[in-house]
């Protein structure tokens, strides 16, 4: 089964970089055939970074208002993500409509996973908060599980 | 007044955002006219200009690259012309070749994004690109290699698809071989006949009437269709000075309602910058094939409606392939990947046409080469009253329009200038006062 891990986010707006801080993570520690990737969440590069692939993991910031720090996994695969977690509707751009373009052209992968953790801030130049820290190692703990497990 | 008389009704609507932030549009409506309408942008790159002071020029293209996820090389080369300018090196020959190769596959990427996946959509009258998908998915297949070609031209000369990581002041870390770029042909080849096509797509669609009387601004690059470079700055009212002048005839203004710094020409007003305004002062220098697209898809020489902007971007698709394809054909490997830079404190001006627009860096140095100040004006500030202007007068002619209708329409007529993601329109709501 060919795997990618997918972080997505941008480093210079604090907690909106927690997807890459999953994947610096886990770069290197995951076995040899799971490919791990940095992406900052714009639809198309998201969909050729899930070409070929079997299985994707996506971990994305959220922003809806829950407590900062709660992790959400959602089997995209089998329907669109909760709206509270797509951020842009109007007009593609962000992981959920990466998810429900790929799945229009039948370009989803069979098992499609996405991480959400809530973000406190997202301000320009800030760091990534304490409770969101925390959070994205657990998040790489629990995606490394699921890869040894096959879930 | 009373409380019936006055109404406000916010509708909010999510458009290029990732993360939220505060940018909107107000339409003031006063008896069925209009009165006022302030377009409010987020945020300026001016976190940037402030995170660049204190650090070496030669961290500049790397820093600036981060700006904006869409055109980083863009940013990359504004700032390494200002750095060579100071210095007094010219990069050219096949060094600079590369550079104008690596802004081709930007904006193959670019313009391929916004005229398939943004703008298509409006005029479609779908709500966005999956939904496109689910109509025309050829149409959404033949966007997704365009830009995947896009890509591959920036991973193979810029080393990276996001954020080159081999463009370096005076240069290159590595520059590729002749067949590693010739590999490339096929995929370009293809994706020229694609672009062919998107033009006659596009041209066929239905275009909201609005004839705007634009000042267009574009660099000038000395017989070459602007991209990569371009020395003075002209206009198509007779503005023609050196970029290191643009803030001798360019004036930044706070205004209200706004973060942003709203740009205008000193004692003219308004202008544009971007695919119209490279076309009515350069249609003369595009491909041979290019142009004889624009014809036949019936542009005018200078075009005035900017929702036409949807075409003039394809037919750059054309000439952007085109040129990728000739800079591919004349390359030969350099013997060496950069020219010397030896910093000199001053003032350094580079200028370079983002897809978007004309993108002006400004930078002093000191005696040690460290960035004193950094001053960088993006196409989308400079656009930002052309987009008040037009709204107002498209608003005014419709304002009979039902509110949802009138919103989409809205969002379309910003759309046509492509503002930066994260340069500079980050969240837009439209909030409609009828008084």
């Amino acid at each position: 089964m060919t795997t990618c891990v997918v972080g997505v986010g941008n480093e210079l707006r604090g907690d909106d970089g927690v997807g890459l801080v999953v994947a610096r993570a886990l770069e290197g520690t995951l076995p040899k055939d799971v490919r791990v990737l940095e992406c900052e969440g714009e639809p198309v590069s998201l969909l050729a970074a899930w070409e070929d692939c079997d299985r994707t993991i996506v971990v994305d910031a959220t922003q809806s208002g829950a407590q900062p720090g709660t992790i959400r996994r959602i089997a995209a695969h089998d329907g669109p993500l909760p709206p509270e977690l797509s951020r842009s509707s109007t007009h593609l751009l962000g992981v959920a409509e990466a998810v429900e373009l790929a799945r229009a052209l039948g370009r989803l992968p069979g098992r499609a996973i996405v991480y959400g953790i809530e973000g406190a801030g997202f301000e320009t130049g800030a760091e990534i908060s304490e409770p969101v820290a925390t959070a994205a190692a657990l998040v790489a703990a629990s995606i490394r599980r699921e890869l040894e497990s096959g879930r | 007044m009373s409380d019936a008389a006055t109404k406000t009704r916010t509708i909010r609507t999510d458009y290029l955002a990732r993360v939220e932030g505060e940018g909107g549009m107000r339409v003031r409506m006063r008896g069925g006219k209009v009165v006022d309408v302030q377009l409010k942008i987020y945020e300026p790159p001016r976190f940037f200009e402030a995170f660049l002071r204190g650090r070496q020029f030669s961290e500049a293209p790397d820093i600036t690259a981060r700006i904006c996820g869409i055109c980083p090389v863009a940013y990359q080369m504004s700032s390494c012309l200002a750095m060579e300018s100071l210095a007094g090196a010219e990069v050219s020959g096949q060094l600079r070749a590369l550079r104008r190769l690596l802004y081709c596959g930007e904006w193959i990427e670019s313009h391929t994004l916004h005229v398939f996946m943004l703008h298509a959509p409006d005029f479609l009258g779908v709500a966005s690109a999956v939904e496109l998908a689910k109509i025309n998915p050829g149409l959404v297949e033949t966007a997704l290699r365009l830009k995947k070609i896009g890509n591959e031209v920036m991973r193979v000369v810029g080393g990276r698809e996001v954020h080159p990581i081999n463009v370096k002041v005076g240069g290159w870390y590595k520059t590729p071989t002749r067949a590693q770029l010739e590999a490339l042909v096929p995929d370009l080849e293809w994706a020229k006949a694609a672009s062919l096509e998107a033009v006659r797509v596009v041209a066929g669609l239905e275009f909201p009437r609005l004839e705007q009387d634009y000042e267009f601004v574009a660099l000038d690059a000395a017989g070459e269709y602007p991209i990569d470079r371009g020395g003075r700055l002209v206009s198509t009212r007779g503005l023609d000075i050196p970029i290191a002048e643009f803030f001798d005839h360019v004036v930044e203004e706070h205004v209200e309602h706004s973060n942003a710094l709203h740009a205008h020409l000193r004692e003219r007003g308004s202008y544009l910058v971007g695919p119209l305004a490279r076309f009515a002062l350069h249609r003369g220098l595009l491909s041979p094939d290019a142009l004889a697209a624009a014809d036949e898809a019936g542009l005018e020489p200078v075009v005035r409606n900017p929702f036409k902007s949807i075409v003039v971007r394809a037919v750059e698709l054309v000439h952007a392939c085109d040129e990728a394809l000739r800079l591919i054909a004349a390359y030969e490997e350099p013997p060496e990947p950069a020219v010397a830079i030896v910093p000199q404190p001053g003032w350094g001006h580079g200028a370079s046409e983002a897809p978007r627009g004309v993108l002006y860096h400004r930078y002093r140095l000191g005696p040690g080469g460290e960035i004193l100040d950094a001053k960088i004006v993006p196409p989308t500030s400079q656009n930002q009253r052309s987009i008040e202007e037009d709204l107002l007068a498209f608003v005014s002619a419709h304002a009979a329009l039902p509110e949802e209708e009138l919103r989409l329409r809205c969002e379309q007529a910003i759309r046509n200038y492509d503002p930066c993601i994260s340069c500079a329109t980050h969240f837009l709501t439209l909030e409609v006062e009828r008084e």
